[in-house]
């Protein structure tokens, strides 16, 4: 098997609906993900991006095409490809050790070995002091650490974010997506990362997937030839702010594209 | 402060009464009603009553609870339970409940079973619906979060619906728990040889007014203390939920 087929669509389209008021969100998508990459997913809204995250997700099922990881089909979801969303991602119910314990649980590991897990975890995703409080109690950056943690105890082969960061004030935002490139670096999981904010796309993404307006489409998909670093100040890159201008012109297209 | 406005209901009562403007006949003074609410604790003479008519409601209440909240989740997530139930439920609904007691003392006997078994009747209802409503609107995002951290479709139902259900579940009980005290007097009312609705209704036979006022204070204010110790339980044990208020 050669790495670029590692996670792999083929002729993926996606119509939600029958008949005349069927709508196509996507078409024809083909795209090759190597383990260990970090991709991001730009376009404007409604351009079928985070449903692109969910086929990956296995939580809906193309209407054409093939998706295959490590060589097998994907037919529904599984613990093998994590996901974080926007929101939701949390069962309101279970404490912040509850949540991050959940599927482990799942997986019938035993207790000790589950506390010493969950324990790791809560320290990788800084959340020491608060394992016993409910994610409504949590303030919004908070919640997705637990999110994260909840779905990197599963050790998902890919972890897929949709607009994780959407939600949160642009500050934590910065914090969050340092502690992603961490993670990522640090355990170099594949990461499939939806975001509408281009700067994140870029700042995160050694791949850039520009998408167009609706029907969702792969316009264009970009080599980030740079490195960025923990804490960087990448404004003041110029190989940063000319990709991000670059990519930022391509989605702007697509956004008035959409306008007409 | 939000016993004040009872107080001055029971003042005005009690001022009229004195006043003369409500004789006697009419409504006995607050003031008498209270005495023989003390007489009826202190001689000990309404607890038996108690005990007897807290057995058949909480029996028929417990009953509700469990077969609502089951018929409840079956319905949520199978269809062809929703589409059985849903109908008998919708014409059940409006029906008087406690107008059916005599149909069932001819099947069940004049004992506690007809009883029970209009309390559970009624009670059922609105755990149903708040159960099926709960379950329904549970948030497909939370259930995908459960597939995509391991957990099979058949343990769904206990892992993710039915804790999401929860808040809702809790409030069909909370009615649940008052139609429960209203459904049991209705009953005890038709045919009981003791029980506090039976009490009521022999205390208005033979005229003992003040008596009978006295039983229906003393029901209302255990009613009243349940639904607060029920509300206050479950701020407590669903400290994860904001409950309104």
């Amino acid at each position: 098997m050669t790495s670029t087929s590692w996670l792999s669509l083929q002729g993926v389209g996606m119509r939600y609906g029958e008949g005349a008021q069927a709508a196509l969100a996507l078409e024809s998508i083909d795209l090759a993900i190597a383990e260990r990459e970090f991709v991001t997913i730009v376009g404007p809204s409604g351009c079928g991006k985070s449903t692109l995250l969910y086929l990956v997700g296995g939580f809906l099922r193309p209407t054409s095409g093939s998706l295959t990881l490590r060589g097998r089909a994907i037919v529904g979801p599984g613990p093998d490809r994590g996901i974080v969303f926007q929101r939701y991602s949390l069962f309101p119910w279970l404490t912040v050790r509850g949540n991050i314990s959940y599927g482990l649980e799942e997986q019938r590991i035993p207790r000790a070995e589950r506390d010493q897990i969950v324990g790791e975890h809560i320290r990788l995703v800084h959340l020491e002091g608060s394992e016993d409080r409910y994610p409504r109690q949590l303030s919004g950056g908070m919640q997705q650490r637990v999110a994260l943690a909840q779905t990197l105890v599963c050790r998902p082969d890919i972890l897929l974010m949709d607009e994780p960061f959407g939600a949160l004030d642009a500050q934590t935002r910065r914090i969050l997506q340092d502690e992603v490139r961490r993670i990522w670096q640090r355990d170099t999981k594949t990461v499939l990362f939806v975001t509408h904010d281009v700067e994140e796309a870029v700042a995160l993404g050694t791949r850039i997937v520009v998408m167009s307006a609706r029907p969702g489409r792969i316009k264009e998909v970009i080599q980030r030839d740079f490195d960025v670093a923990e804490g960087e100040e990448f404004e003041a890159n110029p190989a940063f702010a000319a990709l991000r201008l670059r990519v930022w012109r391509s989605v702007k297209e697509e956004v008035e594209a959409a306008r007409v | 402060m939000r016993i004040v406005p009872l107080l001055l209901v029971a003042a005005l009562w009690q001022a009229a009464s004195m006043t003369g403007l409500l004789p006697k006949a009419v409504l006995p003074a607050f003031s008498d009603v209270v005495i023989a609410l003390a007489g009826l604790v202190t001689s000990g003479e309404i607890f038996p009553d108690t005990a007897a008519s807290f057995l058949r409601a909480g029996t028929g209440f417990v009953i509700a609870v469990v077969a609502g909240v089951v018929l409840g989740l079956l319905m949520a997530r199978v269809r062809a339970v929703q589409r059985a139930v849903e109908p008998i439920l919708l014409v059940i609904y409006p029906v008087p409940k406690p107008a059916l007691i005599p149909l069932f003392m001819v099947w069940l006997g004049i004992g506690d079973v007809s009883k029970i078994t209009v309390i559970a009747l009624s009670c059922l209802l609105p755990v149903v619906v708040s159960t099926f409503n709960g379950a329904r609107s549970v948030d497909e995002m939370l259930l995908w979060s459960a597939r995509a951290r391991g957990t099979p479709e058949r343990r769904l139902l206990w892992r993710i619906v039915l804790p999401a259900a929860l808040p809702q579940i809790a409030t069909g009980v909370r009615t649940a728990i008052a139609i429960a005290i209203i459904v049991l007097v209705s009953s005890e009312f038709i045919s009981a040889e003791h029980g506090l609705g039976f009490l009521i209704f022999s205390y208005g036979g033979v005229g003992a007014d003040d008596a009978m006022l006295a039983v229906i204070l003393y029901l209302t204010v255990l009613g009243y203390l349940l639904d607060r110790i029920y509300v206050a339980g479950l701020r407590h044990l669903m400290a994860w939920h904001e409950f309104a208020h």
